[in-house]
């Protein structure tokens, strides 16, 4: 194995140690671990920008698409926001970004948010499903989506009181249910993730010549780090 | 005895993170050490996947975005390597790739280096597959990568001219293309691509994602605009059905056994909730 790897092998794997150590108590190899983290993502971010700048634009200008200077002119009058006098040039090109974004999404929102999603909401069936859990579900799907859609755009006091009270309640419950779905599947997601860190320390780190001694050390300088100052018995405070 | 009672409770809901982690360390280690091969039920969804490529005609061109970000590789990484072993198992699919990720083009190397399409398939770059980068803009990178590929970008991922590679023979736009396939981590990517490539040029659409974010593109199948969203925690069931081993399916008793742990400690929450609210408590 190359020795660029190995190292890459065993700084990934001590890295994630220190990392998920905040799962138990804040200390230095986490905190160490985390700014790392934020300064490698921010360096690579940059050498990203730069990449992008030369590829999507110095290129072009270069190859003599000139208009490429009025897309320069706009990024560098996006950080007139730092002069206190002249903030106010970088809404321009700001403006022109928004506008951009904005344009380019709603070209297409209209069709795939709204009637899209309305005309598959109603084209649930009750009649003619032949299948018992399909007829529920359907049942279930449209008592919830009136339900919901009432909690939301009758807000006023009396539509929540009295008979009607249960209308919004039943569209509580089923945003609850909608919700825990949402919790349930990102637990799945924290747990996938955890997985994949031990799978790379215990298949990657650990068959490593060293790993296996350096391991427990890394583990009991964590615990270490982990007690308060005023319990640790080195080094002795004066 | 009322009291004793109430403490035991008060101890119950406040058991120190410490210990709920250490035991959930416990419980994903044993399953690694030991495996206990517990059954992998294959989803609709995977299955509904897995039949969409392998539809696929000889000489069909396949757009894959591999949107993911670090964090997210450990769940995405395994069904992108998956669905990569089918598509180079399929004769003559052509299969280009980009990223709307920053880091796409490291996690792309990374499920390459796993695949080994040369070695395994006979798969050569710039023929069968080919990695066109990182291109920013997340949703105007969609919209330009559809309209015009080649003026969006005259390059692939290490520098070297398209114009070189056979693959880009004929590649256009989104129109050049018979199916996109998208592993994100992004709640803009996957739905972006509905956006500018599925409502506006028709493209069979097939979506990845964490699996937080599967109750949210859940509509867009319903509403058939994409053809199967599955979550890269299911990247055991593609692994099965192609046949090709790997992380997917390690990771299922290890996720099972977890995620029994997980029931067990809502269970003790709750239990001491009602059972301090039974004793007169809050």
């Amino acid at each position: 194995m190359e020795l660029n790897l190995v190292i890459q092998i065993w700084m990934a794997a001590i890295f994630t140690i220190w990392i998920y150590s905040i799962a138990f108590r804040d200390n230095d190899f986490f905190k160490f671990a985390e700014y790392t983290f934020v300064g490698a993502a921010a360096g690579h971010s940059l050498v990203y920008g730069i990449e992008n700048l030369r590829r999507y634009g110095w290129d072009n200008l270069m190859g003599g698409a000139y208009l490429y200077v009025v897309v320069f002119l706009l990024g560098i009058l996006l950080y007139s926001r730092y002069h206190p006098q002249y903030f106010w040039v970088s809404r321009y090109p700001l403006s022109v970004m928004v506008g951009l974004g904005i344009g380019l999404s709603m070209r297409a929102v209209v069709t795939a948010e709204f009637i899209a999603q309305i005309k598959s909401t109603a084209a649930v069936q009750i009649l003619g499903v032949t299948d018992p859990i399909k007829l529920v579900s359907n049942i279930i799907f449209i008592v919830l989506v009136v339900t919901t859609v009432y909690f939301f755009l009758f807000t006023f006091p009396k539509a929540h009181e009295g008979g009607l009270g249960i209308i919004p309640k039943i569209a509580r419950y089923g945003m609850m249910a909608a919700f825990s779905y949402s919790f349930a599947n990102t637990v799945l997601s924290r747990y996938n993730m955890i997985f994949g860190r031990l799978d790379y320390i215990y298949n990657q780190w650990l068959p490593l010549p060293g790993a296996i001694i350096a391991f427990p050390i890394v583990l009991i300088l964590l615990v270490y780090a982990m007690l308060p100052p005023e319990k640790r018995p080195w080094p002795k405070k004066a | 005895m009322s009291g004793q009672g109430k403490g035991i409770w008060d101890k119950l809901e406040n058991i120190p993170r410490e210990v709920l982690y250490g035991i959930l360390l416990v419980v994903f280690v044993i399953p690694m050490l030991f495996p206990l091969g517990l059954p992998v039920p294959i989803s609709a969804n995977v299955r509904k996947w897995y039949a969409t490529i392998d539809a696929l005609p000889p000489g069909s061109v396949v757009m894959m975005d591999f949107g993911y970000s670090g964090g997210g590789e450990p769940e995405l990484g395994p069904m992108a390597v998956a669905v990569y072993n089918h598509l180079f198992k399929k004769e003559g699919i052509k299969v280009i790739s980009m990223s709307t990720s920053i880091e796409g083009p490291q996690l792309w190397d990374k499920a390459i280096a796993e695949i080994r399409p040369e070695q395994s398939y006979g798969a050569q770059y710039g023929v069968d597959y080919i990695n066109i980068g990182y291109i920013a803009g997340t949703e105007t990178a969609m919209a330009a990568v559809g309209k015009d590929l080649r003026a969006t970008t005259s390059t692939d991922y290490k520098g070297n001219p398209l114009s070189q590679y056979p693959i880009m023979d004929g590649i256009v736009d989104a129109t050049s293309f018979d199916l996109l396939i998208v592993y994100t981590t992004g709640g803009d990517q996957s739905e972006g691509w509905v956006r500018q490539w599925y409502t506006v040029y028709g493209t069979p659409y097939l979506c990845s994602v964490l699996a937080m974010m599967i109750p949210t593109m859940l509509p867009y199948q319903n509403a058939g605009q994409i053809v199967a969203v599955t979550s890269g925690a299911m990247a055991g069931q593609m692994e099965l059905l192609v046949n090709v081993p790997a992380r997917g399916i390690k990771s299922a008793d290890v996720i099972t056994l977890t995620h029994l742990l997980c029931v067990v400690y809502v269970a003790i929450g709750n239990i001491a909730y009602f059972a301090k609210k039974a004793q007169g408590g809050k």
